[in-house]
């Protein structure tokens, strides 16, 4: 029987090695096992909260619900304008996300093909930029939108460009680099204009890195809370996140309606589980290209 | 070549103006505003007590800055989020480490448990806060670790209303969330190291401990350089979960909500002083992430 060479080793010195081995592997899965119920105890909570009242939530808020039902769901649904909330949220994320991929992937290429002091000195702003925390920009920057007018939703996209720009320049950059060169002049001679070039050629050869940045932006804008927080405030174009937050702190003046908190924060978070769990292999990809790569 | 220099500043052009409409000019006008006497909507002249006629009458030096090293709630918010990050950093790496040596132990399912950790840092800090403020104000409070619970355990009680206790609630609250992300990068870095280096020490008879300590630490040294990065100036930075979690009372305000809450504090909001405060986050927090990213990059390097 061929013993593979790292077991027949260890057998030498070990004649139960196969055994702990088997122990260590049921153990790895039994911490496995509960971390992983741990972890999803709280999102367990919330289905099942959701689907009591105030009552129930207070005295036996482990139980599954006693007599389950979608009314405060629905409810809630009204109470944080859901379709009209998700529709500005996905709307901003959208728009925003498109404006970054676009210009910081053809900034990038410019960047990287004109190696110039110029291309040096902006791209060492950009890099720069990003320590920069949102803190310091943000008095100034709401100022100075509300005097140019844009202290709306369009200013927020805008200013989600401004924001994701630097770090999406810096991730295209690397990747620009690793870009034959050679097929961009095979495109030049074939008579590309410099569009065409980079739509047809340059863009989908960057597809991988260009999913790292719509994953790393998407999910910040998404559920961001102090941008439109500060940008929008408590006006009709709400999003979702800023809807639960007012509709904590209108409710939560009186102690704290678990009744209705429970199900708007199921409501709020079901879109982005349901993209997750779709997209999965992309977002874990991205997440892993970005970190590596950076 | 010819024919990408002429496209260079037209198609730069947006990511330039975008850049300085939305990064540039405002951190700027920031730095300058924080040495003014700055009302948000105007500015303040401290000898005429009136509206500032020119920038340079409501020129107060750095007034600003020593209001904000005077201002008790600065400080402590400053003593809490260096204490929080300190903790939160050590926690979530570990358990992050952790994680990703037991799914990648796992053969069968590792997937599956790689989705479920992972699935916390989808969702909202806010949302998040929420539910866990219940977690700890019902379900610890009252049920698990009351006198008649489960065991009794009178620390992780009402860790919403200490700001000892509410440091460690949001390092629970954060662990859980963050931890599948760093795991995820681990889980890369572990899986760039050579199965070889792995058998050659078990030929030698390494003990599980050594290999790892000689072996799987020294090749994850990137990986410790992009989660530390990212873990410290996450933890440096964070609001939503404080807001949802305790809002600030007990004493539990951490630097940005501090920034935030500042023009509330004041009347006439006094946003100059907010902002000196915020120049001060920023040096902060590029001095602490410049240094990290530089002393594990030269350790990257030594091993």
């Amino acid at each position: 029987m061929a013993v593979k060479p790292r077991e027949s080793v260890a057998l030498r010195g070990d004649t139960n090695y196969f055994l702990k081995k088997r122990i260590g592997y049921v153990a790895t899965y039994v911490v496995l096992g509960i971390i992983a119920l741990y972890t999803v105890a709280p999102l367990w909570f919330l289905v099942t909260n959701s689907l009591k009242g105030q009552a129930e939530i207070i005295r036996d808020p482990l139980g599954v619900p006693r007599a389950a039902s979608f009314q405060y769901i629905i409810k809630a649904t009204q109470e944080i304008h859901f379709f009209r909330s998700l529709g500005i949220t996905f709307s901003i994320t959208f728009v925003s996300v498109g404006l970054i991929v676009i210009i910081s992937s053809i900034g990038a290429w410019m960047l990287v093909r004109n190696h110039t002091k110029w291309s040096q000195v902006i791209f060492m702003a950009f890099v720069a930029a990003m320590l920069i925390p949102f803190q310091a920009i943000m008095y100034p920057l709401i100022q100075f939108f509300d005097t140019l007018g844009l202290k709306n939703v369009t200013g927020l996209v805008f200013m989600y460009g401004g924001f994701g720009l630097s770090m999406s320049v810096f991730l295209y950059h690397g990747f620009v680099k690793g870009v034959p060169k050679g097929i961009e002049e095979a495109g030049i001679i074939d008579g590309c204009n410099i569009f065409q070039l980079f739509f047809t050629i340059v863009l989908p050869l960057l597809s991988s890195i260009t999913v790292t940045v719509i994953v790393l932006n998407s999910m910040w804008i998404w559920n961001d809370y102090l941008l439109p927080f500060l940008v929008i405030g408590n006006s009709t174009t709400k999003t979702l996140v800023l809807e639960l937050y007012f509709a904590r702190i209108l409710a939560g003046q009186f102690g704290n309606p678990w009744e209705l908190i429970f199900p708007a924060v199921l409501i709020t978070i079901i879109p982005i589980v349901i993209i997750f769990l779709f997209l999965q292999k992309y977002i874990v990809q991205g997440i892993t290209d970005g970190a590596i790569k950076s | 070549m010819d024919f990408y220099k002429k496209w260079f500043w037209p198609l730069l052009l947006p990511s330039i103006l975008l850049f300085g409409f939305v990064i540039l000019f405002p951190f700027v006008v920031g730095v300058l505003n924080s040495f003014l006497a700055w009302r948000g909507t105007y500015y303040f002249d401290p000898e005429t007590g009136i509206r500032a006629t020119n920038l340079f009458a409501s020129f107060i030096g750095f007034d600003n800055y020593a209001n904000a090293f005077t201002d008790e709630r600065f400080i402590r918010a400053l003593v809490y989020t260096v204490q929080y990050t300190l903790v939160a950093v050590v926690v979530v790496n570990l358990v992050g480490l952790g994680l990703a040596l037991l799914v990648t132990r796992a053969r069968r399912g590792a997937g599956l448990f790689r989705t479920v950790f992972f699935l916390p840092n989808m969702l909202g800090g806010l949302a998040l806060g929420f539910i866990w403020q219940f977690i700890f104000q019902i379900v610890f409070t009252d049920i698990l670790f009351s006198p008649e619970g489960l065991m009794h355990i009178p620390f992780l009680r009402y860790m919403t209303q200490d700001s000892t206790k509410a440091l460690f609630a949001l390092v629970i609250l954060n662990a859980w969330q963050y931890s599948g992300y760093m795991m995820i990068i681990y889980i890369a870095g572990l899986n760039n190291i050579s199965r070889d280096y792995y058998e050659a020490a078990s030929i030698d008879g390494a003990t599980p401990l050594r290999t790892f300590r000689s072996i799987t630490v020294p090749m994850l040294m990137p990986s410790f350089t992009v989660v530390f990065f990212l873990t410290l100036s996450n933890s440096f930075k964070l609001l939503d979960q404080n807001i949802a979690l305790t809002d600030g009372e007990f004493n539990t305000r951490l630097l940005a909500m501090q920034i935030l809450r500042t023009v509330k504090d004041t009347a006439p909001p006094d946003y100059g002083k907010a902002q000196a405060q915020a120049v001060i986050f920023f040096i902060l927090v590029a001095s602490i992430t410049l240094t990290q990213v530089y002393v594990t990059k030269k350790r990257e390097l030594e091993l």
